[in-house]
């Protein structure tokens, strides 16, 4: 019944529109100081007939519930609009599913390997997976070198997407460091575990693990021991991880090896993840000339 | 088909309460929110249940900790704390502890067994009797007017806080009460169109929150969360007055219709028992029929709903092309359900739950135990019905579903779309028409980085102010964009 009331209406809404506005009216006034409207004929005037109601303001909400009910069942789309202007072609394969899972894992735990994931991803030609590259750009606003990371792994796609969502715009005036671009920056690591970023694999986990069963590596050393690992030779990391995973428990800082033995299979995982199947797909390498002009945010965004 | 009962219907031995039950159980709105800081194991001890009862030794702030003891099938609570609230916070908290599987089958312990045999002895012989008793005791109405029994049980230390004997503990009683709240809530709208909509005191939160209170009162929960979500209407939009009295129509609807129920077809009168908070038992869900398919997770939307994160998980069958929505709900801290990933597919069996639309649904067996596979959205496949339709294509699917369920405030659609602006406002846009996107809780900026300014196809959910997307469906993998419950209130799963 309501979708035929609601069909009859379809060919000119224009008169259940302006009841409807004449219902909206009444109720804010209230029906204390003005009559309910008659409805136009059809399917609601003949509800009011069928099912009288005493007052005014019962009259008003039980055609209020109708003319609601056949409006949202006879819900019909607006005419037609233009699309938007195609974002430019980016032919540089997309960076796989599982990339963008380790991605979302980076930020959420171990966001200091999020430097290197976006300057690898530009390197070895890959293009930022699309659902990647708003909350990338809006991750970096307001840091001009890793919004300009973003840049170059995202290709057009995200120049275009800031015209169109100005909100992800660049937020800062303060301009990139062109160098750092297309390097994973420095982290600080204090010179005794220099050594271990690049020894051998084996020795270099049998050092870490002997260093915690001796107490000499306690939580205090947290923040360089995670430098270390996120910097340190990518060919140690596997040795490292399982070594780091069979540290006894009962030692103190047990907590903080097994952490970094999962920031070393991530880590491992990210990089291995963001080798290039095939020499075939391989793009020409973005350099850092190649970086669009950043999208600034309009000053009274500021 | 559809049997009334409330939370204390679905007590049986292993079948813990729902969160949701929980918090219907608080004498005030403020009682479960003041129950989840103690709900975490490290403030129990002691902690057991069995069939009957779940107990417990909370420390607060005193010196001694509480006993607590509920009796979660004739529901009722003994604690040795002060407070004169039935059921207290601690009894709360050990039910949300319970309700978490954080509490784990153990024996009595002596003063906790004395008071719960006691009750057993003190129980009606049958059980219809023991379920209305439960029925009456589990309403917020006859635990907020319960009185600390005199009667000190077991070894003096827990005293007995069950609701007192209910004359109007019976179905029709019951009904009875859910019939004025209907009748009342009926009157205030009148009241409210009769003074006007342009009324100061509809900016007042209380004024809601009143009205919400005494339909929890009168059962019809579902009216109530309707009701609160109005008090964020007003003034929020320039054409909220609009936007506002239509909701009104729409409650004004639901009163008239639950005050008819008997008279409505069987179907429709299950749809409107459901809407106005009537809650069905999940056994009488399972004892249906299945509906057996290769089940697509179309879709996912968390949303806040008073003190309880919702999440509505939209299923379709690949051979029956239908929709499903699986519910889970979670309190503070508490997880919710993420068995169904976005983008896999499920082969299992849907119980439905009794309704004209019959959306909701219970997952019941699971075919294929192995991890479920992720499997682009079919467009158009071979025989089956189309599952990807155009903008004027969900407007119809909605537009009918609507008229099924005139209270319907979400339903999904697949379609393929662009997104596009039009008159300053985002729009979903085809050949057919186009349609508003809500912004406000979507991912705007994905789908437009995924579609880059073409055609994608998408499952969204309409609400009266706009679709939300839920789901991109590309050739190689489904990206969840749907709204996200805050994880500052949710636990999130280890690794998510």
């Amino acid at each position: 019944m309501i979708r035929s009331v609601a069909a009859a209406h379809a060919p000119s809404r224009a008169p259940l529109n302006h009841y409807w506005d004449d219902m909206v009216t009444v109720a804010l006034l209230g029906t204390d100081r003005r009559d309910p409207p008659s409805p136009p004929s059809g399917g609601l005037a003949d509800l009011a007939a069928d099912d009288p109601q005493r007052t005014a303001s019962e009259r008003l909400l039980q055609q209020v519930a109708a003319c609601a009910a056949v409006v949202r069942a006879g819900f019909e789309p607006a005419e037609p609009v233009g699309g938007l202007d195609p974002a430019p072609r980016d032919d540089r394969p997309v960076t796989p599913p599982a990339a963008a899972a380790t991605w979302r894992r980076i930020v959420s735990d171990w966001p200091v390997l999020e430097d290197e994931w976006l300057v690898t991803v530009g390197a070895t030609g890959w293009r930022l997976a699309p659902e990647l590259v708003g909350p990338s750009l809006a991750r970096h606003r307001s840091d001009a070198t890793r919004y300009a990371r973003v840049l170059v792994a995202s290709g057009p796609l995200a120049t275009w997407i800031v015209e169109h969502a100005p909100h992800l715009a660049l937020r800062t005036k303060k301009p990139p460091l062109i160098e750092l671009i297309g390097a994973v920056p420095d982290l600080p690591i204090t010179p005794e575990l220099q050594p271990l970023l690049r020894g051998e694999p084996q020795h270099v986990a049998g050092e870490l693990a002997s260093a915690f069963h001796a107490r000499q590596l306690t939580v205090a050393h947290r923040a360089v021991l995670i430098n270390l690992i996120a910097r340190m030779d990518p060919g140690q990391l596997a040795a490292v991880a399982s070594e780091l995973d069979r540290v006894d428990p009962t030692v103190l800082a047990v907590g903080l090896a097994y952490a970094l033995a999962d920031l070393a299979r991530l880590r491992g995982n990210m990089l291995a993840e963001l080798v290039l199947p095939s020499p075939a797909v391989m793009p020409a390498v973005v350099t850092t000339s190649g970086i669009p002009p950043l999208p600034t945010a309009p000053a009274s965004d500021h | 088909m559809f049997a009334m009962h409330d939370a204390a219907d679905s007590r049986s031995l292993g079948d813990r309460w729902a969160i949701e039950q929980i918090a219907a159980l608080g004498p005030r709105p403020e009682s479960f929110l003041a129950a989840q800081p103690l709900a975490v194991a490290a403030r129990w001890s002691a902690t057991g249940c069995n069939e009957q009862g779940v107990w417990g030794r909370c420390s607060g702030a005193s010196a001694e900790p509480y006993d607590t003891v509920v009796d979660h099938v004739q529901v009722a609570f003994a604690c040795t704390c002060p407070s004169r609230a039935t059921p207290c916070k601690h009894a709360l908290a050990l039910l949300i502890l319970w309700s978490r599987g954080q509490v784990g089958a153990s024996a009595v312990p002596g003063a906790a067994a004395q008071w719960l045999a006691k009750r057993l002895v003190a129980a009606p012989a049958t059980n219809e009797l023991d379920h209305d008793a439960g029925r009456a005791a589990a309403s917020p109405a006859a635990s907020a007017t319960g009185q600390s029994s005199p009667d000190a049980a077991a070894d003096g230390l827990l005293s007995e806080r069950t609701a007192p004997p209910d004359p109007s503990s019976s179905r029709d009683d019951r009904v009875a009460r859910m019939m004025a709240g209907l009748t009342e809530l009926d009157r205030w709208l009148d009241d409210r169109v009769r003074t006007g909509l342009a009324d100061p005191t509809l900016a007042r939160y209380a004024t809601w929150d009143a009205l919400a209170a005494r339909l929890v009162d009168a059962q019809v929960g579902g009216l109530a969360n309707r009701v609160r979500r109005l008090a964020g209407l007003v003034g929020a939009s320039p054409d909220w007055h609009e936007r506002l009295l239509a909701e009104l129509g729409v409650l004004h609807l639901l009163a008239v219709a639950g005050r008819h129920i008997g008279d409505l077809p069987s179907a429709l009168g299950d749809s409107v028992a459901a809407a106005i908070g009537w809650q069905v038992k999940q056994a009488d869900v399972l004892g249906g029929l299945p509906h057996t398919d290769h089940w697509h997770v179309a879709g996912r939307s968390d949303v806040r709903e008073d003190r309880i994160e919702v999440r509505r998980v939209w299923l379709r069958g690949r051979a029956s092309g239908e929709w499903a929505m699986v519910l889970s709900f979670a309190a503070y801290g508490n997880r919710l359900d993420d068995s169904l990933v976005v983008g896999a597919d499920v082969h299992a069996d849907l119980f439905r739950y009794p309704g004209a639309l019959g959306l909701r649904a219970l997952v019941g067996r699971r075919h294929d135990t192995s991890s479920p596979v992720r499997l682009p959205m079919p467009e158009h496949p071979g025989s089956g019905p189309s599952r990807v339709v155009t903008i004027r294509g969900a407007c119809e699917e909605v537009g009918a579903a609507v008229a099924t369920e005139p209270w319907l405030d979400r339903y999904p659609a697949t379609v393929r779309a662009a997104p596009t602006r039009h008159r300053g406002a985002w729009v979903l846009a085809d050949h057919t028409g186009s349609v508003p996107v809500s912004t406000v809780s979507s991912d705007i900026t994905t789908l437009l980085a995924c579609s880059g300014g073409a055609p994608v196809t998408v499952t969204a959910e309409w609400t009266p102010s706009g679709f939300i997307p839920l789901t991109l469906h590309l050739d190689d993998r489904s990206i969840d964009v749907g709204p996200t419950a805050d994880p500052s209130f949710v636990a999130q799963a280890v690794g998510a």
